[in-house]
């Protein structure tokens, strides 16, 4: 469903995503584990089409992302690291906008949109401009608006940092829904605990090349272990001033 | 009091760093004619210019500081009374008010003026520390377009009229328009200056059409499943809505030539020189140059469907289509950078 040969890209001399080959399944829910500049998000941008690869090939559903970019944009969801919201628009109307842009019929959309807002607990601030919420408002936005469209491959670019208990169940649960109904997601997180609970596949990135591609069953230890002894050792740093007497 | 030193110098620097950007004036297709070509006519121009600049100038400094972070510092009750007396003067403006409140005293500036001039500043101070949130409900109400477009549209428009652009172009079309109503007879060739001029109040808008969308925005582009003419189309229809209704008291097909030569001509620097705007603030168009080329077209467009045929607005409609075309390839490509 997703599958990336030899993908590159670099940044003047500096290397982001290095060789990168990677294959998902339909179906699968891929976690795409690294520390904060690895490459993780770059890797999404070139799988989503918003950044073009310096070298390399990607294929969405078998279409060439960067050739059939329009192609991949009506059946992919993305839930992008910035979220891509506008200031001017509400949450109900961003929802009403992805619904009108991917052909859906008014009906449709709006039968769509109600149940998204509920599902997320988004109903109270649905006249509410995405200049105005809260973070956690802000990405379960981009969250409805990735799933609206029902797309085949889900994109989720953090998608459980900065999200309550509950929503971030609930999105746990509609995420393992949607890979039930062959629904492929592709998601980067720091959140260890979640990943562990839905990952199919877990795939680790260090300095922009792949250090572990594997269902959770094939790791050798813990994921939170594993991810710490292949990709980043914790610092520890005694800060002796820290409830020292104030001078 | 050093704690307090440290507060203001934080203001002044927040302060100047926000004053700074009503340098986007430089580059404004109004503010340069205005100033190239109109100096000796510009009175009534220059007034209003300098009250819809000075109302969001006259803000309270103290607000730079949110509120929440302003309470938590350790400040005595002292530190807090002393920064509440002192940091509006961290505001250039309250000096001015000052200094005419000494000419005034002295005669050299009449009482109502002055008391106009201050007056209007201590309202925008006022409500500016007012512990009310800027509601931005108002804008629920622009009205929904018909297509697939709507929600682009409207965010569009919303995003025009949060530039003092629109409000200076208001201003001046609701002045033709008090013209009209009150019976003051005018030389029809006034109603093409008036048009051209309300064109070319909101037309830096047309060079810097995503300046307003922000990084999420552009982004959010590049996802939709949209051709990137559509974008520009959707850009443009809310540009239209704007400037129509302002030019309809005046000369409409004048106007929607000028503001489709605008179009035309605004899509380059829009779509390959993008430059992120601020809102409240005027448009900052893509330099002296473009900006003189610009107002000259428009002027031309605007004179010709005035002067000869109103058939002239079908070559600016062919115009804008080829541009349309023409940069939407660039925003379907690998725009907005």
């Amino acid at each position: 469903m997703i599958s990336c040969r030899n993908l590159t890209r670099r940044f003047g001399s500096f290397t982001a995503v290095d060789s990168l080959d990677l294959e998902v399944a339909e179906g699968a829910v891929c976690a795409f584990l690294g520390p904060n500049g690895a490459g993780k998000s770059t890797t999404v941008k070139m799988l989503t089409g918003l950044l073009p690869p310096t070298s390399g090939s990607v294929e969405v559903c078998g279409l060439d992302v960067v050739h059939h970019a329009l192609e991949v944009k009506r059946i992919i969801g993305v839930l992008p690291e910035d979220l891509g919201l506008f200031d001017d628009l509400t949450v109900e109307e961003h929802l009403l906008l992805t619904g009108s842009v991917y052909g859906i019929p008014k009906a449709e959309t709006k039968l769509r949109v109600a149940q998204l807002l509920h599902a997320l607990s988004l109903e109270h601030g649905r006249n509410t401009f995405a200049a105005a919420c809260s973070h956690g408002m802000r990405k379960k936005t981009a969250f409805a608006m990735a799933l609206l469209p029902n797309p085949r491959v889900l994109f989720l670019d953090e998608p459980f940092e900065a999200i309550d208990p509950v929503t971030s169940k609930i999105m746990r649960d509609l995420l393992a829904a949607v890979a039930r109904r062959r629904v492929t997601v592709f998601l980067t997180s720091h959140i260890l605990s979640v990943v562990e609970q839905i990952a199919t596949q877990v795939v680790m990135i260090r300095k922009g090349k792949i250090v572990w591609d594997s269902p959770p069953s094939g790791l050798p230890q813990a994921l939170e272990q594993h991810y710490f002894d292949l990709v980043e050792t914790p610092v520890v740093e005694e800060l002796s001033w820290l409830g020292s007497p104030r001078s | 009091m050093a704690r307090v030193a440290a507060v203001l110098k934080a203001l002044a620097q927040a302060w100047r760093r926000d004053s700074g950007s009503f340098q986007s004036t430089v580059g404004n297709n109004f503010f340069l004619v205005t100033a190239l070509l109109l100096q000796n006519a510009g009175t009534f121009i220059y007034l209003l210019i300098g009250v819809v600049l000075l109302f969001p100038l006259s803000t309270d400094p103290l607000r730079k500081i949110p509120a929440s972070r302003l309470s938590f510092w350790p400040l005595t009750d002292h530190d807090r009374r002393l920064l509440r007396l002192v940091s509006p003067w961290v505001n250039p403006v309250s000096w001015l008010v000052l200094g005419a409140a000494v000419w005034a005293a002295r005669g050299k500036v009449t009482l109502g003026l002055w008391a106009a001039f201050s007056g209007l500043f201590v309202l925008a101070f006022v409500l500016s520390d007012l512990p009310i949130s800027p509601s931005r409900s108002i804008w629920l109400h622009v009205p929904p377009f018909p297509g697939r477009w709507n929600q682009l549209i409207r965010k569009n428009l919303r995003e025009i009229l949060t530039t003092l652009d629109f409000y200076c172009a208001l201003l001046l079309s609701l002045s033709a328009l008090a013209w009209r109503i009150f019976g003051v007879s005018l030389p029809s060739e006034a109603f093409l200056a008036l048009t051209i001029l309300v064109v070319l109040a909101v037309s830096s808008y047309s060079q810097c059409l995503f300046g307003l969308d922000g990084a999420g925005g552009l982004a959010r582009y590049r996802l939709l499943p949209l051709h990137g003419w559509e974008i520009l189309i959707a850009k443009d229809i809310a540009l239209l809505a704007a400037i129509i209704p302002l030019t309809l008291p005046l000369a409409p097909l004048a106007g929607i030539a000028a503001a489709l030569a605008a179009l035309a001509l605004g899509h380059q620097p829009s779509v390959e020189r993008m430059r992120p705007q601020r809102r409240w603030r005027f448009s900052t168009g893509a330099g002296l140059v473009t900006g003189l080329l610009h107002a000259g077209i428009m002027a031309m467009a605007a004179s010709t469907v005035y002067f000869t045929s109103a058939w002239i607005v079908l070559i600016c409609a062919a115009a804008w289509l080829a541009s349309v075309w023409y940069y939407g390839r660039l925003v379907g490509s690998d725009a907005p950078k």
